[in-house]
């Protein structure tokens, strides 16, 4: 890894403040700009659901909008703005109602159809306001840097000395490589997801890195409050409300996505389509939107435009610890389980209260958030160089447009495409395997985790989660000799290039990496995650430490269970 | 589809063994080019003269658009449309590496291999999948004896992948009035049906050297039918891809027929040979040996229940004779015939 001794980040990634670097998301300020691609994105879903009759599709449609409506619990206290846009959609799905009443023609079906689409084009399309974004960029290291010696103790330093958040945020990998392919074709950012705060760090990462704002999709939810509203509209956010199911809404958000992203737009998408719930790195990416990088692309080379190549750059977060590990967990357990899992009781925190305080910890306990930019690839997963060529498996340049080449030539072929995209999805997911970070935290619960299964090797999960306080301790010995042979592991893993270590690992001391990560899983969660008393090591809650284990699956290190993977990508 | 596009195309041969000739002269009849690349300088010389493969098949008279070459810089002289790689598994992975420069990305490659890497349990479209840089891969497979193919005896195969476009090619390239083509998505299962029909026909070797009749023969083939389709499902296969060509025909194909190697080795293992002695006499590699203590690791560690497979491997370890072995199959608790 290439890193700064001063920051710990790559060189290339500046701290101190600088001004935003234009891009073509700029042109999202300009109301004809934005008209054109609602307009775009119509036209794309209209052609799309042509086949349809569209009488059936309409009757669908709001037939689910208003299930939808009438199930939404937004009210005009609670949630105001969700409010105001049911009222709106109530408005308009009557207005459908009746012209579906007067109107019995097949073009007259067609008509609504087209406003049915535009009513959605123009919910999901995003704003840009720059100055908007130059005042986050410069609050968002202002209100860290707040935190981070509000909650130090170093604020009792004299002045000068103050933490900044160089010191807690490593951001490593492909920085300069991505900067580069920013200036050459589009880049697709594709982080992992484990928490709500991925968000607000991706966004604040690629200003670090000196690159143009990026358009990406947010859950109507956000917009719910009204600050928030008012920025992540103007940063070029695009709504995306997860309750509307209708095909209608599908296809026009990924229009949506296709038209930006052929009109040059770098954007981010989070594959995995929400938080990964145990804690795993992501093996089941939502296929959907990534398919439209697939689609901008061959229409970018059969338009012949300028710097056609669109970039797909994975994007991985290793956090010591997780704010919303528990309720994940939980709800991880609950799906995979049903009968067979028994919840903890016990409520949940207030959200708004668990982030301050995840900030909190994070920021008063020396721990490191570590971000890595993964080695970037063409639309079919292939590396791509320095200079943006796509490199294939044996080495040499391969001209990619020729793999969108059927019957000599370039044309869309939807089966086949779509076995691109999930060719691309499994190399998307194979590629955060390998750009994963691990943190000393991880391997602790890793090596008590499989300490324990050996233990009761064959007791079925939920069983074996519900272990005894007793059942849950080992010896000290026994603990060490686990941590020595997982870490044995990793560390060859790591030399194969198959993950990379994090500076506390690298050290290779057993004592000090386990003490650093017990302390790390230690300082946000009320249970202890891993306890390390006179002699014994155990742990207070094994869902958590399932959680915090599951990181290190999908690598075949042994010990897997029922439905993971063996070292040769096998199912056990 | 358009044929136009097909029959104007040019399609590489690699591997000028019998399947690999009888392949060149199908193809030959729907496309404009075909190239065989074979190892050895002479062998591509007096293909080219002679018009016929001095090797396998010396009935077998090369249509004229065929034409020989030993280097693959020859072979990829021009653009290629279709490339099919008709090498021994064992060879597939470095021959795919030799291969991969010569490749653009928009061929269509399709292979007519059937076994699997040993070391990795990967299938040979994975293995080409990862040394060239082609994303759209199918395989060949089914009762297809070459000999008899040659002689111009109807027949038919199966042509797997992901891929509308490579199904497409195959059916164009390779479907003649006497040669029928059938299509699947289920690649995974048409290369561990070629794969596992092997160990089969060590058993159907042993059941013929003892003298057995048609019951038990039809009795072990359906028994080790349920077997392919349990290890296929284990593998992510579809469960019907094993009733067609490339699992129940070639099973039949590959067991019925006294030629196979691997028939041989269980004919005179069970004649009381050892395996060893069997093996030097034949001379040659056969796969099926490797095949059965791979699926059979596999199988017991996963519990994939397979008392055939667990039967030859037994038998080829020499730790039972062939009667302890029948003995043992038929001593087993009764089931229900269906269960899978």
């Amino acid at each position: 890894m290439i890193i700064d001794p001063r920051t710990g980040s790559h060189p290339a990634v500046r701290f101190e403040h600088h001004p935003a670097v234009r891009g073509e998301i700029y042109r999202l300020n300009e109301r004809d700009y934005r008209d054109s691609i609602i307009e775009e994105t119509v036209r794309r879903t209209m052609k799309d659901v042509s086949a349809a009759d569209p009488r059936m599709l309409l009757e669908e449609t709001l037939y689910l909008e208003r299930v939808r409506v009438k199930k939404s619990r937004a009210s005009w206290l609670t949630a105001p703005y969700l409010a105001s846009r049911n009222d709106r959609d109530r408005q308009f799905l009557s207005s459908i109602q009746g012209g579906m009443k007067q109107s019995v023609g097949l073009e007259d079906h067609r008509e609504l159809l087209r406003s049915f689409s535009d009513h959605f084009a123009t919910e999901i399309c995003g704003h840009f306001e720059p100055a908007v974004y130059d005042l986050a960029i410069r609050m968002v290291p202002w209100m860290f840097s707040w935190l981070l010696n509000a909650a130090s103790v170093k604020r009792f330093m004299p002045f000068g000395m103050s933490e900044s958040l160089q010191t807690r945020l490593r951001v490593v990998g492909e920085v300069d490589q991505l900067q580069k392919l920013s200036r050459k074709g589009t880049i697709l950012l594709v982080p992992t997801h484990l928490s709500n705060i991925d968000s607000l760090l991706v966004g604040y990462v690629i200003h670090l890195m000196s690159l143009p704002p990026f358009c990406y999709g947010a859950g109507l939810n956000l917009f719910s409050n009204a600050a928030l509203s008012f920025s992540l509209s103007r940063l070029g956010a695009y709504t995306v409300d997860r309750q509307k199911s209708s095909l209608l809404y599908k296809t026009a958000l990924k229009n949506y996505s296709t038209s930006i992203l052929k009109r040059g737009i770098h954007s981010i998408f989070f594959p995995a389509g929400g938080r990964v719930r145990s804690g795993a790195i992501e093996s089941h990416l939502k296929l959907g939107l990534l398919g439209t990088a697939l689609q901008a692309q061959l229409e970018r080379y059969q338009e012949g435009l300028p710097n056609p190549e669109i970039y797909i750059v994975p994007m991985v977060m290793s956090y010591p610890f997780v704010f919303e590990a528990s309720s994940l967990i939980e709800d991880y357990l609950e799906a995979s389980g049903k009968h067979r899992f028994m919840p903890n009781d016990g409520g949940e925190d207030v959200p708004l209260i668990k982030t301050m305080r995840f900030f909190w910890k994070l920021f008063a306990t020396r721990s490191e958030m570590w971000v890595r930019i993964g080695r970037p690839l063409d639309v079919f997963g292939n590396f791509v160089d320095e200079d943006g060529h796509s490199i294939g498996p044996n080495g040499t340049r391969i001209d990619p447009r020729r793999l969108l080449m059927t019957e000599g030539e370039i044309k869309a072929v939807p089966q086949r495409d779509r076995e691109y995209t999930g060719m691309l999805g499994q190399k998307i997911s194979d590629r955060y395997h390998a750009e994963n970070i691990v943190l000393s935290s991880h391997l602790v619960a890793y090596s008590l985790f499989s300490a324990l299964r050996k233990n009761y090797p064959s007791l079925d999960l939920f069983r074996f989660l519900r272990l005894s306080r007793a059942q849950r301790a080992i010896t000290k010995e026994r603990f060490y000799e686990e941590a020595e042979a997982c870490f044995k592991m990793v560390k060859h893993a790591a030399d194969q290039g198959r993950l990379f270590l994090s500076t506390s690992l690298q050290c290779g001391d057993v004592r000090i990496w386990v003490e650093d990560g017990i302390r790390q899983l230690g300082l946000f969660h009320d249970a202890k995650v891993v306890r390390m008393d006179e002699g014994a090591v155990s742990t207070d809650d094994m869902n958590l430490l399932y959680y915090y284990r599951n990181r290190l699956t999908g690598y075949g290190f042994g010990c897997e269970i029922s439905g993971e993977t063996d070292e040769k990508g096998f199912l056990v | 589809m358009k044929k136009a596009f097909w029959s104007d195309s040019k399609v590489v041969i690699l591997g000028g063994g019998s399947f690999g000739t009888v392949l060149a002269n199908l193809a030959a009849a729907n496309c404009s080019q075909v190239t065989v690349y074979v190892r050895a300088e002479d062998q591509a010389r007096a293909m080219n003269s002679t018009r016929m493969n001095p090797n396998y098949l010396k009935d077998l008279v090369l249509d004229p658009k065929i034409r020989a070459v030993s280097s693959f810089e020859k072979a990829f002289e021009f653009e290629q449309d279709l490339v099919i790689f008709a090498f021994p598994s064992h060879a597939t992975r470095e021959q795919a590496k030799l291969v991969a420069p010569f490749l653009k990305g928009n061929e269509i490659v399709l292979h007519a291999t059937k076994g699997i890497e040993e070391q990795s349990l990967k299938r040979i479209s994975q293995v080409l999948a990862e040394e060239l840089p082609i994303l759209r891969i199918g395989a060949i497979s089914g009762p297809n004896l070459a000999g008899e193919i040659a002689r111009g005896e109807p027949a038919a195969t199966v042509v797997a992948s992901r891929f509308d476009d490579v199904i497409r090619a195959g059916e164009a390239v390779l479907a003649t009035d006497l040669f029928r083509v059938y299509t699947t998505h289920d690649i995974t299962g048409v290369e561990w049906g070629g794969t596992l029909k092997n160990i089969f026909a060590i058993a159907s070797g042993i059941l013929e050297s003892k003298g057995l009749g048609w019951n038990i023969r039809s009795f072990m083939l359906s028994r080790a039918l349920a077997e392919m389709v349990r290890f296929g499902v284990a593998m992510g296969a579809e469960p019907e891809t094993f009733l067609g060509l490339a699992g129940m025909g070639d099973l039949i194909a590959t067991c019925s027929s006294n030629q196979s190697r691997n028939f041989r080795v269980g004919f005179h293992l069970a004649k009381g040979e050892t395996l060893e002695d069997v093996l030097r006499e034949l001379g040659q590699v056969a796969e099926g040996v490797r095949t059965t203590r791979i699926v059979r690791e596999f199988s017991k560690s996963r519990g994939v229940e397979m008392p055939i497979t667990e039967t030859v491997f037994r038998i080829l370890e020499g730790e039972w004779s062939a009667d302890e072995g029948l003995r043992h199959l038929m001593t087993r608790p009764l089931v229900q015939d269906e269960r899978a």
